[in-house]
């Protein structure tokens, strides 16, 4: 018998079929069902009421802890008081306005007190705004042409950053993008070759965090070697730092790992949900970036500047990366030994930080689906196939909560499925 | 963009491959066939593209990959040419079984009209459910072919497999026909029922929403939303799957 009683979710499905009239698959992106992997749909929230801390409540009133964290945005607690308190009153003063607030000054230089690779700051919305920035950056500084990306990249969903079969993308859009396997410097050296050195740069997460397969985290002495790598044949290196940046290190994760990236990319962590990016880099790349035409309507706007200072000031106080890893390590072996207790064998991968699970019990994957499923609709918030996220609210009792509801799935599961006992 | 090669591999597979369920499923396909008094074997030959044997029996028909034992033989000279009599514009020659020409003319050609007839229908003709019917199952087996013969050929179709892992995808319709696309070492390989296990599912839940699907008219990441539309597995197989269903539809346009 379940301790935890199923969620019904009778009104997001309400707003769902409201909002596939009007919105292009009703929640596009990773948000959604589709790109979000929701199986089967029948057991997830589509909109939310409200949040507070590590919660969100959906629009049925049902609570969730929530180890997805808006995908990265929540690093310290939904509606944080500090954050909420210097974005409310920057907005008082002013926040899309003509000249651009002096608080983006203090933002930038905020993060060049931070970032060790820093010595300045661009600002903008998105994380593709700035991957692709980057991108841009590296062409202009090298003149070449050829772009290397790591086997399963991700930095975002602008066409260059897309694969040649997704729809609207031309093979022209993406026919300078070169991909190499991870971890593989003979790889590199070998592309490099094939390119005739025409390789303006490498863009790279700091290590292996695809989808649908274990994380893989990298060494110091990998990413050493590919920074000697870049500067023997005078590619720029990019960190795209936004899923994992101010997770595994607040002075960058090129920094975690030993090395300054030429640029490194920001955005999730950044504000606590106040929308904004940054591009920071070496004093060598700023006039590159000086003569770049690149900005946006809202990029400037000054409440997300505000709360970015409150944020990383309060990353810096409270250790975060200390504190996620530690969060991180004592969740998944409370998970793992709540599997193991079941006959399940549950692979925890990636940082602590931002762990990732799969159930290698079968190689469809659907038992961990089943397991997401059940741990999504009894209150504690998972993603089937992407990496989790930690917050600076969780507290050792959510965590206690959140690995008895995710027994309790575990043994819905293991009595749906008499077979695995052979 | 669409290459006539990979158009070729999709004309002879895809389609003229869903005479075997036609004549396996429609009345009208098994009365062309009843007067058939032996059995004909035709093998079509396409130079520097695909090869297949079709065996027509009274009871119905098989097509096996390549140049096999057959009564008749027509060569086409390009991928073009046979794409061409695929279109109608392309009258095909045989170069061997000039006694079964009475077969190719008359036998042949109303099973391939009649398989133009529920593969290209009429919205007057879909009014009729049992034509609606039938007419989405033979898309339906035309479409779980064609997404083989793209991830084998097509350029894009070829990058889109490159991504998949090996094992097989069950495609269904609830309560309707079962398709098995099979990967291995990122080639595809169609098979007309359903995977015993599946490594990955994609499921419609009913003819009207997989023929809305074929038609257009509904996305899947809408349907996925909606729940109609139900993935399961390892679902990158999925996603990449989806992608070259998107080409589908350029080819059997």
């Amino acid at each position: 018998m379940s301790k935890f009683p199923e969620y019904k979710h009778d009104k997001s499905h309400e707003y769902f079929n409201r909002a596939i009239k009007v919105i292009p698959s009703g929640i596009y992106g990773h948000l959604g069902p589709g790109e979000g992997l929701w199986v089967p749909v029948s057991k997830w929230p589509f909109f939310s009421e409200k949040a507070q801390g590590t919660y969100f409540w959906d629009v049925d009133g049902n609570k969730y802890i929530d180890f997805m964290c808006a995908y990265g945005p929540n690093v310290l607690g939904y509606n944080d008081p500090d954050v909420d308190a210097a974005a409310l009153k920057q907005l008082k003063l002013g926040n899309c306005t003509t000249s651009p607030s002096k608080v983006m000054v203090e933002c930038a230089e905020n993060l060049v007190d931070t970032i060790a690779s820093a010595d300045w700051a661009f600002f903008a919305k998105n994380g593709s705004d700035t991957t692709t920035l980057a991108v841009m950056a590296a062409r202009a500084h090298t003149h070449k042409k050829k772009m290397f990306f790591l086997k399963g990249y991700y930095h975002g969903d602008f066409q260059w950053a897309q694969k040649v079969d997704y729809p609207g993308i031309l093979p022209e859009d993406v026919a300078n993008n070169v991909v190499v396997p991870w971890f593989n410097l003979q790889a590199l050296e070998d592309a490099y070759n094939a390119c005739d050195g025409d390789v303006a740069g490498l863009i790279a997460q700091p290590y292996d965090h695809g989808n649908f397969k274990d994380n893989e985290v990298a060494s110091k002495e990998y990413w050493q070697a590919v920074r000697k790598f870049c500067d023997e044949k005078g590619m720029v290196l990019i960190f795209d730092d936004v899923r994992t940046g101010f997770r595994l290190d607040l002075q960058g994760s090129d920094h975690y790992y030993g090395i300054k990236a030429d640029l490194i990319c920001f955005c999730k962590a950044l504000a606590n949900g106040y929308n904004m990016s940054a591009l920071c880099g070496g004093e060598h790349m700023k006039s590159t970036v000086s003569g770049i035409t690149y900005t946006g309507s809202y990029w400037m706007s000054a409440v997300p500047f505000a709360a970015s200072i409150a944020c990383i000031n309060k990353m810096k106080k409270l250790n975060t990366p200390k504190m996620f890893r530690e969060m991180g390590t004592k969740l998944t072996d409370g998970f793992k030994a709540a599997a193991a207790e079941h006959g399940f064998d549950l692979v925890v991968s990636g940082e602590p930080a931002l762990f990732y699970l799969r159930i290698a019990n079968d190689d469809s994957l659907m038992l961990h689906q089943e397991w997401v499923a059940e741990c999504v609709s009894r209150g504690l918030f998972l993603a089937s196939h992407h990496n989790h996220f930690m917050n600076a609210a969780v507290t050792d009792d959510d965590i206690k909560k959140a690995i008895e509801i995710a027994e309790d799935a575990f043994g819905v599961v293991e009595k749906r499925h008499p077979e695995l006992k052979g | 963009m669409t290459d006539s090669r990979t158009m070729a591999y999709v004309n002879l597979y895809a389609v003229l491959g869903t005479l075997e369920n036609l004549c396996a499923l429609d009345t009208k396909a098994k009365e062309i066939l009843y007067e058939l008094k032996k059995p004909v074997s035709i093998c079509f030959d396409v130079k520097g593209g695909p090869t297949a044997t079709i065996k027509f029996t009274c009871k119905g028909c098989r097509m096996e990959d390549g140049k096999q034992p057959h009564d008749i033989l027509i060569p086409f000279s390009s991928c073009e040419k046979f794409n061409g009599m695929i279109d109608g514009t392309v009258t095909p020659i045989p170069v061997k079984g000039f006694t079964k020409i009475g077969f190719l003319l008359k036998t042949f050609v109303a099973l391939t009209d009649r398989l133009t007839e529920l593969l290209r229908p009429s919205e007057e003709n879909l009014k009729d459910p049992a034509f609606f019917e039938l007419s989405t199952v033979l898309t339906f087996y035309t479409i779980a072919v064609a997404l083989a013969q793209i991830g084998n050929q097509d350029a894009v179709g070829r990058a889109s497999a490159s991504y998949m892992l090996d094992g097989d995808i069950a495609f269904l319709i609830k309560d309707g026909p079962a398709a098995t696309l099979r990967v291995k070492d990122h080639r595809l390989l169609a098979i007309k029922k359903a995977p015993e296990k599946p490594r990955a599912i994609m499921q419609f839940d009913s003819l009207q929403l997989a023929n809305d699907l074929f038609n257009g008219k509904v996305n899947a990441m809408e349907c996925i939303g909606l729940g109609t539309v139900e993935i399961r597995g390892m679902l990158s197989m999925v996603d990449n799957m989806n992608r070259i269903l998107d080409r589908v539809a350029l080819y059997l346009a």
